[in-house]
């Protein structure tokens, strides 16, 4: 395979990987804030994480045009204060997968973290572990198999997210053009063997995750 | 359930609608034409023409990228003709059966041009190798849209496709490209003179001249004989010349 035709696949891994880099961490924490802590805007949060799964992906696409493109207000602060522009680059795609991926996981693990017996953390908290390592080996455990599905499905959202990444990436051959791009831009060229070949690669690769995933959490299960 | 009952009928109604029509001496004949981007603001004129001379006809009008409507008619889509913004995607209609050769017309034709945001970088098209390291050129996805291959073409004569490769944003039919330049994201964008006349928000930095230079055809065709290739013989007759020249276009 040519590196041309190559380049889609690796650039779709790096986007995903970097994407999940910052959904896992931010993810985690949003969830485990919105499942234990009360306070007032907690509702207005929930219902702002569970936008970019109930907008279209083009409605996401504009926002983050509008909010960060180079006339936008976020945008032309970038530039002008750090000299860093977002549009039409792979961190823009970076920035799309995430959006798109975090409710992903806080939507999954937020119920998990619920589920978890709030007694079960004050025992351990009584018994002297720090908060931090309450939740690195109490709730985190617990919620193990939930967390687990919910950064898979984040995973499979974010390697496969096309809308918002066209608008907000574009569609740059040799540096944005995703896996997802690229299908659409061969098939509108009656390339359909191109096509297939990274719908095959993209349908394994996540499937590939989701038995991963499946047999993870049926050790977890089985011990 | 009666409402149900009529939201069905409504719907299949609606999609009877732009099916074929051979009724030639019929009063009421629609046509479904499907048009490139690029004749989005001719096409209406055309339209309004042709239905004034022929009163009864209806046509309605779809727009995309020349290769996405390609797609379309191949997958059964129900046009009765075709206007496209270069030859190829016509003729492949043709040797699939869906489009009647005889009818097959070069109706008009265009020119390349280079356009930029106000403010922006003095390129021209023999210049654009010299484009700073994060600017963008916008262009048609060659794939699909003819304004796209033609700037491909152009970009290969001059030696500089293979340079600007990882700094030309694809855009899905000429409008999207057009609109790249408009929203000043990129520095400059190839589209057809055509899209910048009464712009105030881009400005025309260069014309494609020379030896290099396509000579883009806008290319009609219609998929039997009858009221639609009627349709079509009207686009490339000299009494639409007047139309098309007045919305940018040469003569064929």
């Amino acid at each position: 395979m040519s590196d041309a035709r190559l380049f889609p696949i690796t650039l779709s891994l790096q986007v995903a990987s970097l994407a999940m880099a910052l959904v896992a961490p931010a993810g985690l924490a949003l969830a485990w804030v919105q499942a234990r802590r009360r306070y007032p805007l907690r509702s207005v949060v929930d219902g702002l994480v569970l936008l970019p799964l109930v907008l279209p992906p083009s409605v996401v696409g504009f926002l983050l045009v509008v909010v960060f493109g180079r006339r936008g207000p976020v945008g032309a602060w970038l530039e002008a204060v750090l000299d860093v522009r977002l549009i039409f680059t792979p961190a823009a795609a970076v920035l799309a997968s995430s959006v798109v991926a975090l409710p992903m996981l806080v939507k999954t693990a937020q119920p998990a973290f619920e589920a978890v017996p709030p007694e079960l953390e004050a025992v351990s908290r009584s018994l002297g572990l720090p908060p931090w390592s309450v939740f690195w080996r109490v709730t985190l455990p617990s919620a193990w198999r939930s967390v687990l599905a919910g950064l898979v499905l984040a995973f499979a959202r974010a390697v496969g997210e096309f809308g918002a990444t066209l608008m907000f990436a574009g569609n740059i051959p040799g540096r944005t053009n995703t896996m997802p791009l690229e299908i659409f831009s061969a098939y509108q060229a009656g390339e359909d063997a191109r096509a297939l070949v990274y719908v095959v690669v993209l349908s394994s690769l996540s499937l590939g995750v989701a038995l991963l995933a499946a047999r993870m959490t049926g050790a977890v299960e089985a011990r | 359930m009666w409402a149900s009952v009529v939201v069905l009928a409504l719907v299949l109604g609606a999609c009877r609608q732009g099916g074929d029509s051979q009724d030639p001496e019929g009063e009421s004949t629609s046509l479904t034409i499907a048009a490139a981007s690029s004749l989005r603001h001719v096409m209406p004129a055309l339209v309004a023409a042709y239905e004034a001379r022929h009163p009864g006809v209806r046509v309605a009008l779809t727009y995309g990228a020349s290769g996405d409507l390609r797609r379309q008619v191949e997958g059964g889509a129900p046009i009765d003709a075709v206007v496209f913004a270069s030859a190829g995607p016509v003729d492949s209609l043709v040797r699939a059966g869906l489009v009647a050769p005889g009818s097959r017309k070069v109706v008009a034709t265009n020119q390349l041009v280079l356009v930029g945001p106000p403010g922006g970088p003095r390129l021209t098209f023999r210049t654009l190798g010299t484009l700073g390291p994060r600017e963008l050129l916008a262009v048609g996805d060659p794939g699909a849209v003819p304004a796209g291959q033609y700037a491909r073409d152009s970009l290969k004569e001059l030696g500089l496709w293979e340079s600007l490769r990882g700094r030309m944003v694809l855009g899905g039919d000429v409008a999207a490209v057009l609109a790249y330049a408009r929203r000043g994201e990129v520095a400059a964008a190839i589209v057809y003179r055509t899209e910048v006349r009464g712009l105030s928000d881009v400005v025309l930095l260069d014309e494609a001249r020379g030896e290099w230079a396509p000579r883009p055809e806008v290319v009609a065709g219609a998929a039997r004989e009858g009221r639609a290739a009627d349709f079509v013989a009207f686009l490339g007759a000299p009494g639409a010349l007047a139309l098309w020249q007045e919305h940018g276009f040469g003569p064929p």
